[in-house]
């Protein structure tokens, strides 16, 4: 058992790990692949080495055959020595040699050295006589060949009469005596044709003559070589008799590790795809067994997973025996769902827990089910839970068969859809209630659908065009505007509407707003449509319809596209409101409002409104332009033009009492000035109304009135009556005048007359008669005085001369200069001969005289005196000044008689208060004035203003 | 009956004979005395405080004066009336019949009345009776 398991496991291993196993088959093969490769390689190498050493061996003995006929060829040349030392017969016996021996091209006798004997000598003169024990490179072979007694090959070497030779050269002894040398030289490459080098395979093999330098020790090759030498490619041979080195090189010693490589990289290859193949064959099997137990996993999972859903799935899933309704298997949710216990639940029968209402179709189909008319039912049936609410399922019922397809129970799938069945009662009450309140409605709804609109839109590709272009589209072609009104489909309408259009039904209204009857519901029809092209939801503009009575009605219309149709604009509910009465009442509200603004514009005076905080203006009529000449845009334009505008003297206590009065919530009524646009200064009289509201002041509201030509002729009136008061007060001054010094003197006259006619005795009438006499004559003096008053202020005709004032001044000095050089008064004056005035002479000179005969009189006698006589011009007006430092006078307590009659304010006897008063007179009887200003104890000073 | 004094406070000469010799005729008053002004008639007044000398019991006061008119001396009587240790009584003597001069005349509690000029008798002895 133990075994049966491990075995298909150990297998399985293999299995599992193909990759392995090929790599394992790979290695393998290699290794067997490469083995015989070897073998091979080795048995090649040593063929091949065999093979050269069997040529160079033949070529050995073929060169050793060669030097020994050359050795018998000069040894029997060596024979023709005679003993004497001389050759016979050399020429015959060199040309027999020649003969005999092919190979050989020369022969030679140098008897002690120097070459004597040649044949053939033609072609080898060069060499005669030549001395081989002296020349360098025959020194050493001859000597050598000396040492060792025997015949000795040199070379090969080039020759003195061309071509490449070798030398061999037997010493000869005679009588044991060294005689010289037998030489033969043996042509090279007749030396290599006979030892049989070019009959070897010249592919395969390369034939090389090799010497080691005595004097230098290297080793000189003589023929030429193609193939470098290596360590392994040649084989060698020593020729001693030359002390020659013979080698056969190998041409292509690489070929056979080449062929060796590729062996064993075919060895390689062969055994990769062995590995390969192996490795492919196992994989099929394991994705086999790995699929065989992916399946029994899934298997497994799908019997868990079935478990897990029975057991918590979301719906109520219930095995019911058919016949008896039992049920066999319920699932958590069914038991929670009916609030049973599952134990409870497999004691019921499902027509037990299932509404009476539902329960006979339910029967129904479990009976058609039962009998194979029908698959599957699936149905919504009400269950009752254990506390007996009601539970609505969607139940679908599905046979449970068996192997061979017979049924043995049903499944019941069960979805909780009571809360989807109470929100559709909702719904549909909410729908109702929709209804009604769009049927009951008291603004006119209609409910459309725009999909063929929408439709025909886009054939056209007007949707998400611009704008301007949709409206040209429609304009000018009015025709498919006009079929595109017609492609609104009405779903609904309400009560109201029918009422707006006055027809009893949809089809009735449909056929009234088939049109578009007018110009007007032309455009907002396009402007309809341009907003739907933009894919705007909602609309609202104000158009005219038309009634069944051909009435037209303005309207409202609010169009809005309902959530959820915005694409396709399936459902679009439409507001009418009549907005005729509105219209109407617009209407009658503009016109009385262009009546009231005609109304203001003919007031003769500016209406205006403002802020009652910061009198910024909101509302000013067009008369503003008329009386100030500023546009009422201009006046608009900035918050403080009001107040900027006001004349500065007006200004603050203008604006102070505006603030007054509106705090206290008064309307008001005052007069200002006003500059306007010329620079003009205009009297305005500003009637006031403050607006308020909710106990709360909003606004100021008010008329602006010109009185400017008012307050002309008030302003004339006032001088007039300044004029006439200032008469008068003369008149009463006069009145005072007279009651006073004309009464003192009355009185006095009374008394002493009273006196008189009591008196006892004649002295004392006679005393009492001269007072009576200085009364009268003070008396006469004041008739006199106001007689010449009166002459004064009577005088219209009065003589002005243009006068040279100089003369006059210098003339008042004389008459006073007494006086003032009694008080050593100094006089300063400006005037000069040039100052000329307009004056009546008389006049003038009165008032120089009373002037400055005053200023001399109430000079300080405690100080230097000075009077001081200024002319001047200010504002084109000529002024005449005299100051003096003298005691002054108390102003406060007597500037309003200062200029009286009989005035006097000092004890000084000639003050007889009649000068100034006569000099104001004559002054005012000229269009002038006279001023005072003085200080006690400090000065005085006149001013008289003479025109 | 006791002996009176008497003040006449004006600045025209021939009044001042005329009223001495009425006040002589009358022979109400033991002793008579003169200004010229309000200026004399005050500074004489404060002296004869200082002095502790018998003071006028009627002052006949001119309104229309040089240096200090009648209103002047009326303005300094209110200024030093607490040293003043009897009662004066003044009376405004004028030749002006100037409403105005009347009103301030009877709005001065000092002033005890106005008599216009001509002064008689008559008018003396009123006066003095009034007293």
């Amino acid at each position: 058992m133990k075994l049966k398991t491990n075995w298909p496991k150990f297998i399985n291993w293999y299995i599992i790990n193909p990759k392995l196993t090929g790599l394992i088959v790979f290695i393998f093969l290699g290794i067997i692949f490469s083995l015989l490769a070897s073998k091979q390689y080795v048995s090649n190498i040593e063929f091949k080495r065999l093979e050269k050493i069997n040529t160079l061996e033949t070529i050995h003995q073929n060169i050793e055959q060669s030097l020994k006929n050359s050795y018998i060829t000069a040894l029997t040349l060596a024979l023709t020595i005679n003993d004497e030392g001389t050759p016979e017969n050399f020429e015959e016996i060199g040309q027999k040699l020649l003969k005999s021996n092919s190979a050989i091209s020369a022969v030679q006798l140098v008897p002690q050295g120097i070459i004597k004997y040649t044949y053939p000598l033609k072609g080898n003169e060069a060499a005669m006589n030549l001395n081989i024990f002296k020349a360098n490179h025959t020194k050493i072979d001859a000597l050598k060949s000396m040492k060792y007694d025997r015949m000795y090959f040199s070379g090969p070497l080039n020759l003195k009469q061309g071509g490449k030779a070798i030398i061999g050269r037997l010493p000869v002894y005679i009588k044991q005596k060294f005689w010289g040398f037998s030489a033969v030289i043996i042509k090279f490459d007749k030396f290599l044709d006979a030892s049989g080098v070019n009959s070897i395979g010249k592919n395969k093999y390369e034939f090389q003559l090799a010497k080691r330098n005595t004097t230098t020790g290297k080793t000189e090759f003589f023929l030429k070589q193609t193939t470098q030498l290596t360590n392994l490619n040649f084989v060698k041979k020593s020729v001693t008799d030359g002390n020659w080195d013979i080698y056969i090189i190998d041409k292509n010693a690489n070929s056979l590790l080449i062929s060796y490589i590729t062996n064993t990289m075919l060895g390689l290859i062969l055994a990769l795809v062995f590995g390969i193949l192996t490795v492919l064959l196992l994989k099929k099997s394991t994705q086999l067994q790995v699929l065989v137990n992916k399946q029994a996993l899934s298997l497994k999972d799908n019997e868990i997973k079935f478990k897990t859903i029975f057991d918590q799935a979301s719906v109520g899933i219930a095995n019911v025996e058919l016949k008896s309704g039992k049920l066999i298997e319920v699932n958590n949710y069914f038991c929670k769902m009916l609030g049973y216990t599952e134990k409870e639940m497999k004691l019921k029968t499902f027509q037990s827990i299932t509404h009476p209402d539902d329960l006979i179709e339910d029967v129904r189909n479990a009976k058609n089910l039962n009998e194979g008319k029908i698959d599957e039912y699936s149905m919504e049936k009400r269950y009752f839970s254990k506390q007996g609410r009601i539970v609505w399922g969607n139940l679908s019922v599905t046979p449970l068969l068996n192997q061979n397809k017979k049924q043995i129970s049903v499944i019941g799938i069960v979805e909780n859809i009571t809360i989807k069945k109470e929100n559709e009662e909702l719904i549909v009450k909410n729908e109702n209630h929709f209804k009604s309140l769009f049927y009951d409605s008291p603004i006119p709804l209609r409910e459309e659908d725009f999909s063929e609109v929408k439709k025909a839109l886009i054939k056209l590709k007007l949707i998400n065009r611009d704008p301007e272009e949709v409206k040209q589209f429609l304009h000018s072609n009015p025709k498919i505007t006009n079929e595109l009104h017609l492609l609104i489909k009405s779903i609904n309408v309400n009560k109201a509407c029918l009422e707006l259009y006055k027809v009893k039904n949809e089809d009735e209204l449909s056929n009234v707003k088939k049109h578009l009857f007018n110009s007007k519901s032309f455009d907002d029809f396009v402007d309809q449509i341009v907003a739907i092209c933009q894919e705007e939801t909602s609309l609202i503009l104000d158009t005219v319809i038309q009634d069944s009575n051909n009435h037209n009605r303005n309207i409202n219309l609010r169009w809005n596209v309902i959530r959820g149709y915005e694409k396709t604009l399936e459902r679009v509910i439409v507001y009418n409101e009549d907005i005729t009465e509105r219209k109407d009442a617009d209407k009658i509200i503009r016109n009385s409002q262009e009546k009231i603004q005609s109304l203001i514009d003919t007031v003769d005076g500016i209406v205006w409104e403002c802020n009652p905080e910061t009198f910024a203006f909101t509302f000013v009529s067009k008369k503003v332009e008329e009386i100030l000449g500023y546009s009422a845009q201009e006046w608009l334009s900035s918050p403080t033009f009001w107040s900027d505008h006001i004349y500065a003297e007006d200004k603050e206590s203008i604006i102070d009492f505006c603030q007054f009065k509106t705090a206290k919530r008064e309307d008001h009524d005052f007069e200002y000035r006003m500059i306007a646009k010329d620079n003009t200064v205009v009297w305005l009289r500003d009637i006031v109304t403050v607006v308020s509201e909710n106990d709360k002041i909003i606004k100021l509201r008010g008329i602006m009135i010109d009185i400017t030509k008012t307050k002309e002729v008030e302003k004339h009136l006032k001088s007039s009556f300044d004029l006439v008061s200032e008469q008068n007060k003369r008149l009463l001054n006069f009145s005072y005048i007279v009651s006073h010094n004309l009464r003192s003197h009355t009185s006095n006259i009374s008394s002493l007359t009273d006196l008189i006619q009591c008196s006892e005795t004649t002295e004392e009438k006679d005393e009492l008669i001269d007072l009576l006499k200085l009364v009268s004559n003070a008396l006469n003096d004041t008739l006199y005085n106001l007689n010449e008053v009166v002459n004064i202020q009577t005088n219209l005709n009065l003589v002005v001369e243009k006068l040279k004032l100089k003369p006059y001044l210098d003339n008042t000095l004389t008459i006073l200069r007494n006086e003032i050089r009694t008080n050593n008064i100094i006089i300063n004056s400006n005037i000069t001969e040039k100052t000329e005035i307009h004056y009546n002479p008389a006049y003038l000179e009165s008032i120089l005289y009373n002037m400055i005969s005053n200023a001399v009189r109430y000079c300080d006698k405690n100080r230097q005196c000075e009077v001081d006589i200024l002319y001047s011009c200010e504002d084109g007006k000529r002024y005449l000044s005299i100051s003096d430092n003298g005691i002054g006078i108390d102003l406060k307590r007597n500037g309003d008689k200062i200029f009286g009659m009989y005035k006097t304010f000092t004890d000084n006897v000639d003050s007889k208060g009649i000068g100034l008063f006569i000099t104001k007179n004559q002054i005012e009887a000229m269009g002038g004035t006279i001023t005072i200003e003085s200080t006690l104890g400090k000065g005085t000073t006149f001013k008289i203003q003479l025109t | 009956m006791s002996q009176k004094k008497i003040w006449v406070v004006d600045d025209d000469q021939i009044y001042k004979t005329i009223i001495k010799k009425i006040i002589d005729k009358s022979a109400i008053f033991d002793a008579t005395t003169t200004f010229s002004n309000g200026k004399e008639a005050i500074n004489a007044l404060k002296v004869a405080i200082s002095n502790k000398e018998i003071l006028p019991d009627i002052v006949l006061l001119d309104i229309e004066m040089p240096v200090m008119d009648g209103w002047g001396f009326m303005e300094e009587i209110a200024l030093i009336k607490d040293s003043i240790p009897q009662r004066l009584i003044i009376y405004i003597s004028s030749s002006s019949i100037a409403i105005e001069d009347k009103l301030k005349a009877k709005n001065n509690p000092n002033i005890v009345g106005y008599m216009s000029k001509p002064i008689t008798i008559d008018d003396l002895k009123l006066i003095a009776d009034f007293d």
